[in-house]
């Protein structure tokens, strides 16, 4: 058990050669797959669930980004960074569920109560050990002010903004992955970033 | 550059957005701006708020979305492995397509079928109790009539006693470093803290709350660690903590354990909280506990 548990580690710590994994997953190895899912694959739930702020369709965005990709992966020329391609590829099913939220006027994450505005996303955090109710409800209201403002932005500023500030993406690679000009999303940035001041006056 | 110029420039400015000569257009503005240079400092604030957001993310979501996704990739190769499956049964009956179709389809069935689904390849001459596996990674015969083949076992299996057994102890230790899977290191760490007293789980203890990239799981360790809170080296890790973990949530139950122990020698670690420490929030509370200690607030 001990010698499977250094081959594990020895394998993990193993430098990733990105592209030769692409390639062997291309000739349908598996493993390489595998290797290559995990190494992004935390980022595209986080990517999903900060912008759709809900669990079911994270888990749909994952099954379905990854799922393309393994479909699609023979068709990979290296003509962009392969986590561009991955990235264009989740967020344009993330834009299409926002949109579709949108049409269908879901309800937003934020959500009116006796006691105030509640992200119902940050009620997962409730049960975090903390011990101090003041620091509790302030970043519950904060986190409840982000979300509201998040939801005023349209889908396009929603991601760009979520992409450059959360994921810290620079923007001329959001403009490769959402198919527009560096200038297109600097823009929609600056756009983003006005409504969202706006909106959070009331905490800083 | 004008004010207007220089407002709008700010956002990119403070994300490293603009060139070497914007940069260098907008710092000779602000020097001679004070009120673009509140408008700077006003967007940090803003920005920094922003970082105050509950991260959405959750380890057993992640653990079962790669399970699905083994699920979904093993059914397609199925359904795949189907198509074939049938095409070979149809070359039975339609003698000029019978030989070269037929062939191809015994090729691919067995390809597939090595593997992807390995459980129906051997479930011939395996019984359940037998371990199944994803897929052959070698065949090779010794020429005396043996086969020797190599597969990856993929067969779960249970194990349980007893947290004081040496063997399930270590195998919570690794799964406290489970690199992948951060639910599991949650609940291995949920479980290890009952047995701090032993020097092992409080260094793996330790270890997670330094470098484990997981909120979750260094609260957890926090959270184990606080019956020990007075201890040397569990101080200096807190202190440690308190002026690098980028979560704020964590950072102020270190400033809860670390203050749970009269000891002034925190008091320096407070002070430099408050001169360096990003959010309001944290360095509210340093700065009360230093007034609550009759300690001066800045360093002279």
């Amino acid at each position: 058990m001990h010698d499977a548990a250094e081959t594990v580690s020895a394998t993990l710590a193993a430098p990733l050669d990105e592209a030769g994994l692409i390639r062997a997953a291309q000739r349908g190895d598996e493993d390489a797959f595998e290797r290559l899912v995990r190494s992004y694959d935390q980022s595209v739930l986080r990517v999903a669930m900060n912008l759709l702020r809900s669990p079911e369709e994270a888990r749909d965005v994952y099954q379905e980004a990854f799922l393309k990709v393994y479909r699609n992966l023979k068709s990979f020329r290296f003509d962009c960074a392969f986590h561009t391609w991955l990235y264009r590829i989740v967020t344009n099913i993330c834009l299409d569920h926002l949109r579709r939220r949108k049409v269908r006027r879901e309800e937003s994450t934020v959500v009116e109560t006796d006691d105030g505005s509640v992200d119902r996303m940050a009620q997962v955090e409730e049960n975090a050990p903390h011990s101090d109710p003041e620091r509790r409800m302030w970043n519950r209201e904060l986190s409840a002010g982000i979300g509201r403002a998040l939801d005023m932005l349209t889908p396009r500023e929603r991601t760009v903004f979520e992409l450059r500030h959360y994921e810290g993406l620079r923007l001329r690679a959001i403009g490769e992955i959402i198919g527009t000009s560096e200038e297109a999303a600097k823009n929609c940035l600056f756009r983003a970033t006005q409504k969202m001041r706006a909106s959070l006056e009331a905490f800083v | 550059m004008n004010c207007s110029e220089a407002r709008k420039e700010i956002p990119f400015y403070c994300y490293g957005e603009c060139s070497g000569e914007t940069e260098e257009r907008i710092e000779a503005h602000l020097a001679e701006c004070p009120e673009c240079r509140i408008e700077l400092e006003r967007h940090r604030a803003f920005l920094d708020a922003l970082d105050s957001r509950v991260e959405a993310t959750d380890g057993s979501l992640l653990a079962s979305c790669r399970a699905d996704l083994r699920t979904h990739i093993q059914s397609e190769n199925t359904r795949r492995r189907g198509w074939l499956e049938r095409l070979f049964e149809a070359s039975r009956w339609h003698i000029p397509l019978r030989i070269p179709v037929g062939a191809m389809a015994l090729v691919a069935l067995g390809w597939f079928g090595a593997r992807y689904t390995p459980q129906r390849f051997g479930g011939l001459e395996a019984n359940l109790a037998e371990p199944m596996f994803s897929s052959v990674r070698s065949v090779e015969s010794n020429g005396s009539g043996t086969v020797q083949i190599a597969v990856d076992d993929i067969r779960r299996r249970v194990l349980s006693g007893s947290l004081d057994d040496p063997h399930i102890q270590a195998l919570l230790l690794n799964a406290a470093r489970e690199e992948s899977n951060p639910g599991v290191r949650v609940e291995s760490i949920d479980i290890l803290q009952n047995n701090a007293d032993s020097e092992p789980v409080r260094n793996a203890l330790l270890d997670a709350l330094r470098h484990d990239p997981n909120a979750g799981v260094r609260l957890k360790a926090l959270e184990g660690l606080k019956p020990y809170a007075g201890d040397e080296p569990v101080r200096r890790t807190l202190a440690d903590v308190l002026l690098k973990d980028d979560n704020p949530g964590v950072r102020v139950q270190a400033i809860d354990l670390l203050t749970a122990h009269h000891d002034d020698s925190i008091v320096g670690v407070l002070q430099d909280v408050v001169q360096k420490e990003d959010n309001s929030y944290v360095r509210t509370r340093c700065r009360n506990l230093l007034e609550q200690m009759n300690a001066s607030v800045g360093t002279y």
